[in-house]
């Protein structure tokens, strides 16, 4: 935990929200963004009591450290082997450049939380270690995060982010990733709330060649949810997997925002983003797929499948490809729709009532990218927590 | 049919070939006459489907050494496509698939090139629907996949008859079939050595590259030649076919071995 | 020449750059309420239609030339064009022996012949010089069958009522920058109009030749087609060469009540430019149909291989129970062609279905996009799309780039959206040459291949056309 070093970067995100001003709708990236809800996150006084959740006991094996945006409490953490702090010096040269190489720089919830965050925790991993469970908690107005992590040469690290939230209050949270030739990181992402709380999410995440990156990430239950992962292969030879589950009920809007580029040749990744919208809801999807001239024999594969479950909820998605390459193989894929009726009837034809059986599709249906998250995640009941949220 | 005075149709010298600077042939003969079949085996790695795709001129495939005579001329002389006029076929082991380019179609375009440079008349849409017809019951293929797109959604037993079925149109001289038999159960192996059987005549050769003994169950050769280490090593009649499959190539290892070259 | 990858594609000469030498009746450069209210007069228009013209270009005044399509081109000069251009001639001639010699022989050396003798059987043909009607082939038998089909300017004199009540009813006057342009100076375009119950007895045709290297051509194209009525129409577009750029915005509008059809094809084939990206046409187009009526159908199909810049959607609005609305699409583009098209499905009412499918091709330094946007209101219950993208790389220089806006409010309705990307592959290629096909109809049979379901929709006459255009882009392709 250094705080030091933020100081000259609260300073850069002040003067760069006051130059950007609030998104607008005329910005392709927040055409379709609640910007109501938007300014209101961005009016939120700093957080001033922080929430203790009641947080299941991890599993066996997992360190776990909880961030609440203010104390620096991990002062005389032990840090299992593999596992050591970035020094100051380190700090001040890698802060920042990941951001910039995953094109983030002057992204507004990047530079909302730059002038908000005041704690860091940066990490550095080598070797095969213990999973890392970081729970990301809050409390009243808002709390800002921030997560540096360098996965050195063959690292390799199973990594949960919880993010818990209630009431009127705002989560900011940016996590920038090295993965080192060779490494593997596994990443999930679980962000619940009680339907009151916002969250903007940005991630950047460099990859050199031969690292693996697979994102897995569970949104549900936020007023406003926007979460952003953006993965540069640097070199290409990388292998990148985005799943992800958004499901919004009530009244609340979940957008998803992925960017994926390939600077170097032989690239693979794979995407599959799930959205299911009830109630008054409003899911977003945005993928950007960019395959510059160097990504010769790039393959990549984008599946955006959506649920609309009401008829007051709404769906937008909108899967994008730019391609210069020519010996490459892309593709993508959109559908919307409800649940399927045949399906319904065949479990209806067994005795099972209307709701339940509709229950059932959709735990199918989330449970398909829930199960992609990395073991830590079990502690938490994922699925029961999705369900949950949607019944609330 | 081994007929020592039968015209020589493809003499190949020497020959070193290689693929993205691996040399992989190093050092090829073979002589092949009119009426003659030749099968050519060997292990996976050996250099016998580099034969293939460079006789046909792939271009991935580098000639480094050697020379190739088809019936007296350069082969390496030629594009892709003169060869193929001029007689040379090669009966791919993967055929690709082509979206949306009709079969039919194809096979016209590619039996009117052939017949162009044979002096015959060029067929037009109906007197080739008629043509292609007779040239289905050699391998007995269903004419719904005249319909559709070349080898689009094939089983590989499909493919392979659709290769003959090509074969039988554009009535090569030499014909070079790489692993014809792979992928075919038995009834569909048999169907597609039968149409080979049936091409064949005292005037054209073939060239059937095999990993294993049961085409040749099919398919009597006149030679038999194992290839290893991109060269052949050892050239024999049907027996050595037979000999292979009993003990396997594990001599060929010990002969290598013994030459210094693995 | 064992190629070994399919490299830059270098397109044969343009076949029509020629000019036609005529006398055109020409006003100054420069756009300003006079001149529109100058264009209105020179063609003695009716009130109606002045105001029409008026409210449109004060709408323009108000309105900001679009950027979001990320098009690159240096800033047009709006008062640098002539508004109005047209050959010098009397009124328009009843018969076509009457008709400048010139004009009939421009149109033979682009392959649509005019005269008695030599004009396509079944197919009428407006011919459109410098955005003003010359001749109209076949219009009396079509008077026949109660079918109206003329040039625009005509229409206006002859049917002012059907004018009045369609036009800019589907596209109206401040829907975008292109099409406010438009409506406030178009100069002439084809009017078609199919009664009740008749499927018009013939396919219809304009030809659009821009001569004049100074002058806008701004040509308004409307087609009704009443209850139980249907009709296929083609359009063809060619220019000159020159070396500064011209400026095409047209609009088109498309109106379907009950159980009717219109079957609208484009074959686009504008001069690009050279390889250098120097002169060619800016085709900034709105093109948009409105099924009104229940279980009617709108068919864009469009073949796009010329333009410097395209900017062109050609949408329908799915209003009537029942409706159909299809966008077939074929886009070409080579060198530093730049082309930015799509389709935008509506879905309003239920049961409404739509199909698209956009093949682009993209070869040299040029960039090739899909835009297009789905969407299922409220009411559209039971309503379906399906979507399929495909796109086509040649050399490594080519950009390729796919945006489907998806929008869903109706949980009854079924998006489905596909897209994927392939080259011409070395395997294919070596396939087809190692059974005799040289390698350049090798190339061009995958292409035509690639874009075979869009040709499908093509009338008949023009599909072989469309093949052959493409292989002649392709020409002397590859090294």
């Amino acid at each position: 935990m250094v705080s030091s070093v933020l100081a000259p970067v609260q300073e850069r995100g002040r003067a760069a929200l006051e130059r950007l001003g609030l998104p607008t709708r005329r910005q392709e990236a927040w055409r379709l963004t609640d910007l109501k809800r938007l300014a209101a996150v961005a009016a939120l006084p700093p957080c001033s009591t922080s929430v203790r959740h009641a947080l299941p006991a991890p599993s066996e094996g997992v360190l776990r450290l909880v961030l609440d945006g203010s104390q620096p409490s991990l002062e005389g953490q032990v840090w299992p082997q593999g596992f050591s702090l970035l020094n100051h010096a380190d700090l001040e040269q890698v802060l920042g450049q990941i951001l910039d190489h995953c094109g983030c720089a002057e992204a507004w919830p990047v530079e909302f939380n730059h002038a908000s965050s005041h704690q860091l925790l940066a990490l550095r991993i080598h070797g095969k270690v213990p999973p890392l469970e970081l729970v990301l908690s809050g409390g009243d107005g808002l709390v800002a995060t921030r997560v540096i992590l360098i996965l050195d040469e063959k690292a390799d690290l199973d990594l949960l982010e919880v993010v818990l939230a209630e009431g009127v209050s705002a989560h900011s949270h940016v996590i920038e990733v090295h993965i080192g030739q060779e490494a593997e990181l596994r990443h999930g992402f679980l962000a619940t709330a009680d339907g009151q709380a916002s969250l903007l999410a940005h991630l950047a995440v460099e990859q050199a060649p031969r690292s693996r990156y697979a994102f897995t990430s569970v949104v549900t239950g936020w007023s406003l949810g926007r979460i952003e992962p953006r993965v540069v292969q640097l070199e290409g030879q990388a292998e990148t997997t985005l799943k992800g589950l958004a499901m919004s009920s009530a009244e609340q809007q979940l957008a998803t925002h992925t960017a994926v580029r390939f600077d170097g040749p032989e690239g693979e990744f794979d995407q599959l983003q799930k959205c299911l919208a009830s109630g008054q809801s409003h899911t977003i999807f945005n993928g950007a797929i960019d395959v510059p001239r160097v990504a010769q024999r790039t393959n990549a594969a984008q599946l955006s499948r959506n649920l609309l479950l009401s008829g007051q909820a709404r769906v937008d998605t909108k899967p994008e490809l730019e391609i210069v390459a020519d010996d490459v193989r892309c593709a993508h894929g959109a559908t919307v729709s409800q649940l399927q009726e045949d399906e319904l009837f065949y479990l209806q034809s067994r005795g099972i009532g209307a709701s339940d059986a509709a229950a059932l599709l959709l735990r199918g249906a989330c449970q398909e990218v829930i199960e992609q998250l990395p073991s830590p995640a079990q502690a938490w009941q994922p699925l029961n927590r999705v369900m949950e949220s949607l019944d609330r | 049919m081994i007929r020592p005075d039968a015209e020589l149709l493809l003499e190949i010298t020497d020959l070193h070939a290689a693929v993205e600077d691996k040399p992989i042939l190093k050092g090829v003969n073979l002589q092949v006459r009119a009426g003659e079949i030749h099968a050519v085996m060997g292990r996976n790695g050996s250099g016998k489907s580099t034969l293939s795709k460079v006789l046909a001129g792939h271009p991935a495939y580098r000639v480094t050494g050697g020379s190739v005579r088809y019936r007296s001329q350069d082969l390496f002389e030629l594009e892709p496509e003169e060869r193929a006029r001029l007689g040379v076929f090669l009966g791919f082991q993967y055929p690709v698939e082509i979206p949306g380019v009709s079969n039919l179609e194809f096979l016209r375009v590619a039996t009117n090139a052939r017949r162009e440079k044979q002096g015959s008349e060029e067929l037009d849409t109906f007197a080739f629907e008629d043509h292609v017809r007779e040239k289905l019951a050699v391998v007995q293929m269903d004419p719904a996949f005249l319909e559709r797109s070349v080898n689009e959604g094939f089983s590989g037993g499909e493919k392979k008859r659709n290769e003959i079925l090509q074969m039988a149109l554009l009535e090569p001289v030499v014909s070079i079939l790489d692993e014809t038999d792979s992928g075919l159960d038995i009834d569909a192996l048999r169907i597609v050595a039968g149409g080979v059987n049936q091409l064949a005549t005292t005037d054209n050769a073939t060239l059937l590259i095999t990993h294993y003994q049961r085409l040749l169950d099919e398919i009597t050769p006149d030679y038999v030649h194992v290839m290893a280490a991109g060269r052949i090593l050892r050239t024999g009649g049907r027996e050595l076919a037979l000999e292979l499959e009993q003990t396997g190539y594990d001599w060929v290892d010990k002969e290598l071995a013994a030459q210094g070259v693995a | 020449m064992t190629s070994s990858s399919t490299k830059d594609l270098v397109s044969q000469p343009y076949k029509y750059g020629f000019v036609t030498e005529i006398e055109t009746d020409k006003i100054a450069k420069g756009l300003s309420e006079d001149v529109v209210r100058l264009i209105s007069a020179k063609k003695e228009e009716p009130d109606f239609l002045l105001q029409f013209r008026l409210r449109a270009f004060r709408n323009w005044l108000t309105l900001e030339e679009p950027d979001w399509a990320e098009l690159g081109y240096p800033e047009i000069d709006y008062q640098n064009i002539v508004y109005y251009a047209a050959p010098k001639q009397q009124d328009k001639k009843a018969s076509l022996d009457e008709v400048d010699p010139k004009l009939l022989e421009t149109f033979d050396k682009l392959g649509i012949p005019l005269s008695e003798q030599k004009r396509l059987s079944n197919v009428a043909v407006d011919a459109v010089f410098d955005s003003v009607s010359i001749a109209t082939t076949y219009k009396e038998k079509l008077a026949e069958h109660g079918v109206v089909f003329c040039s625009f300017s005509e229409a206006v004199k002859e049917h002012p009522e059907l004018i009045e009540r369609y036009l800019g009813s589907v596209v109206s006057s401040n829907d975008n920058y292109f099409a406010a342009l438009n409506s406030a100076v178009f100069s002439d375009g084809s009017f078609v109009f199919i009664p009740k119950g008749v499927e018009c007895p013939m396919e219809l045709s304009t030809y659009f030749r821009i001569n004049s290297g100074d002058t806008g051509q701004f040509e308004r194209t409307l087609i009704v087609a009443e209850e139980g009525a249907s009709v296929s129409y083609l359009e063809g577009c060619t220019a000159p060469m020159f070396d500064t750029n011209q400026l095409h915005a047209a609009v088109v509008e498309l109106v379907v009540l009950d159980d009717a059809s219109i079957k609208y094809s484009t074959v686009q084939n504008w001069y690009a430019g050279d390889e250098n990206g120097v002169g060619g046409i800016y085709n900034f187009v709105t093109k948009r149909g409105q099924c009104r009526g229940a279980r009617s159908r709108i068919s864009w199909t469009q073949v796009e291989t010329g333009s410097a810049i395209t900017w062109k959607y050609p949408s329908c609005l799915l209003q009537g129970a029942d409706s159909v609305g299809e966008f077939y699409s074929v886009a070409l583009t080579n060198n530093c062609q730049q082309a930015d098209t799509g389709t935008k499905m509506v879905h309003v009412g239920p049961r409404t279905r739509s199909t698209i499918v956009s093949k682009g091709i993209s070869a040299g330094r040029s960039s090739n996009s899909y835009r297009g946007l789905v969407q299922m209101g409220r009411n559209a219950k039971g309503a379906r799309n399906y979507s399929q993208c495909d796109s086509m790389l040649i050399g490594d220089q080519a950009a390729a780039n796919t945006y489907p806006y998806i929008r869903s409010q109706q949980p009854q309705a079924a998006i489905e959206h596909e897209a994927s990307t392939c080259r011409i592959s070395e395997d294919q290629l070596f396939y087809l040459q190692s059974r005799g096909i040289g390698f350049e109809e090798a190339v061009s049979m995958m292409v035509s291949g690639f874009c075979r379901d869009v040709f499908n929709q093509l009338p008949m006459e023009f599909a072989a056309e469309a093949d052959k255009l493409l292989a002649l882009k392709l020409e002397g392709s590859v090294g």
